[in-house]
């Protein structure tokens, strides 16, 4: 299982006050304090999440830019959107103009400084509107016209606010597959080929290599694998230990596949 | 010897000692004048030898690195080294705010052009560096460097040489970023070329 790590800037847009720091507040990363948006323009956080693909596991981070939504400071907007790869775009549900303004100012103002990028329209305070008023029409007809995904969101209830964001991730990740697609043939065949590959790959998503080999020396020490010729329960017992390591070092998901993974290398391994 | 101390205190220091063991020569009564001068000259030679050896102890001090941030220009952290562990400071976040910052500058300092290229605060100085596709942010908190400016423009163009074409529409892929560990740990070090 390949493992990559991703960083991807995504910036959060729609005029002011319509709940742009409130959705990601719910779900981010904070070290500042609000006032940056009013002082510099912008507040930076972060969000982790796990994808997975086939025979890929992907740690996104996503940096998440709040920019000021007043639509006169054009040149700071300007400066925090470069790079951007990614953005949400809010509207607040209550006030029809702001959602209008979605299409109207900001995609055509995203569009000329970024081109076109993953994008998610968020409506804000669902939890005070119907499904028939007019700004959830608004907002649903500009994403099907544009084709972006549509979430009616809640800052207070925190409805949707996870899967809009979650969508964004998926987005910005479709065009990413494994480097090293599986071949049967490039498998190891006899055990210690297998062992000598679950050590490589330990390290390789471990990060540390120094520290990484010390727990391996220490797992195959507590299970009593012999490098030289290893026994299959011995090596068995050491992927035990190498994915209970791994679930400090990375997350409980990656562990448990490359658990399942690696025993199964050590199982169908002649010798 | 602490090394925020200043080079111009460490020659008012000498030159202190000197004035004291030439005033205390003046007032000593010598058998004549020559042994006076003798112990004046002596003294004189002592000081020079001393500000001589603070000068050379000074520049040979390496510039000690706190912190370095190595980003792309549009606020991504793409590498960080530090020498203290701070459990509170998010690295990913810093870089991002300092890039904000960075560009709340520019902006408003929009008729002198450029960019930031330094930042003072108390005892640190925060050096940047910018290339094309990346930027280096170095804090330190010892003498001013010199040696670190020029050292941080090579690395810098350096980078930018290796890992340019990757990193001007940069993907998110740390994986890209092999090899340049090698490149920043000579410059932590303070041996880069």
């Amino acid at each position: 299982m390949e493992l990559k790590e991703l960083l991807k800037k995504v910036v959060m847009l729609g005029d002011g006050a319509v709940g742009k720091t409130s959705l990601t507040a719910r779900y981010v990363v904070n070290k500042f304090d609000d006032k940056y948006i009013a002082t510099i323009g912008t507040k930076v956080s972060k969000k982790d999440m796990q994808l997975t693909k086939p025979n890929l596991i992907i740690n996104l981070r996503l940096m998440i830019w709040d920019i000021l939504g007043q639509k006169e400071y054009s040149k700071i907007r300007t400066a925090s959107l470069s790079g951007a790869q990614g953005v949400i775009l809010v509207g607040d549900l209550t006030r029809p103009e702001t959602v209008k303004s979605l299409d109207a100012f900001w995609i055509p103002e995203i569009e000329s400084a970024v081109g076109k990028i993953p994008t998610v329209l968020m409506g804000n305070k669902y939890d005070l509107v119907g499904n028939g008023s007019e700004s959830v029409e608004v907002l649903e007809s500009i994403g099907e016209c544009r084709g972006y995904p549509t979430f009616l969101a809640s800052a207070k209830t925190g409805e949707n606010v996870e899967d809009a964001f979650a969508t964004l991730g998926e987005m910005l990740v479709a065009d990413v597959v494994a480097s090293r697609p599986k071949n049967a043939e490039e498998a190891p065949q006899t055990l210690s080929e297998a062992v000598d590959f679950i050590i490589q790959d330990f390290c390789a998503q471990y990060g540390d290599l120094e520290k990484a080999m010390l727990i391996v020396q220490h797992q195959f020490e507590e299970a009593g694998v012999d490098i030289r010729k290893p026994s299959r329960e011995a090596v068995l017992q050491a992927l035990e230990g190498l994915a209970k390591a791994e679930e400090l070092s990375l997350t409980k998901t990656v562990a448990a596949v490359n658990l399942e993974e690696r025993q199964r290398m050590v199982v169908l391994a002649k010798g | 010897m602490q090394r925020d101390v200043k080079i111009e205190t460490l020659i008012a220091m000498s030159m202190g000692v000197f004035a004291a063991l030439a005033v205390t020569a003046f007032l000593v009564p010598f058998e004549n004048d020559n042994t006076r001068i003798f112990f004046v000259a002596l003294s004189a030679v002592l000081v020079s030898i001393n500000v001589f050896g603070f000068i050379m102890v000074w520049h040979a001090s390496p510039t000690i690195i706190d912190e370095i941030f190595l980003m792309t220009p549009d606020g991504r952290l793409l590498k960080h080294y530090t020498r203290r562990l701070k459990p509170d400071q998010d690295d990913d976040i810093l870089a991002g705010m300092l890039t904000a910052v960075q560009n709340f500058i520019k902006e408003s300092f929009e008729e002198a052009g450029g960019r930031l290229k330094e930042i003072r605060f108390e005892n640190y100085d925060i050096f940047v560096s910018h290339s094309k596709s990346v930027v280096i942010a170095a804090i330190i908190s010892t003498k001013k460097p010199e040696k670190l400016r020029t050292q941080m423009r090579l690395v810098t163009d350096d980078i930018e040489k290796q890992y340019g074409h990757k990193l001007l529409n940069w993907s998110g892929d740390k994986a890209d970023l092999v090899g340049v560990d090698t490149l920043m740990k000579k410059l932590l070090a303070g041996k880069y070329r």
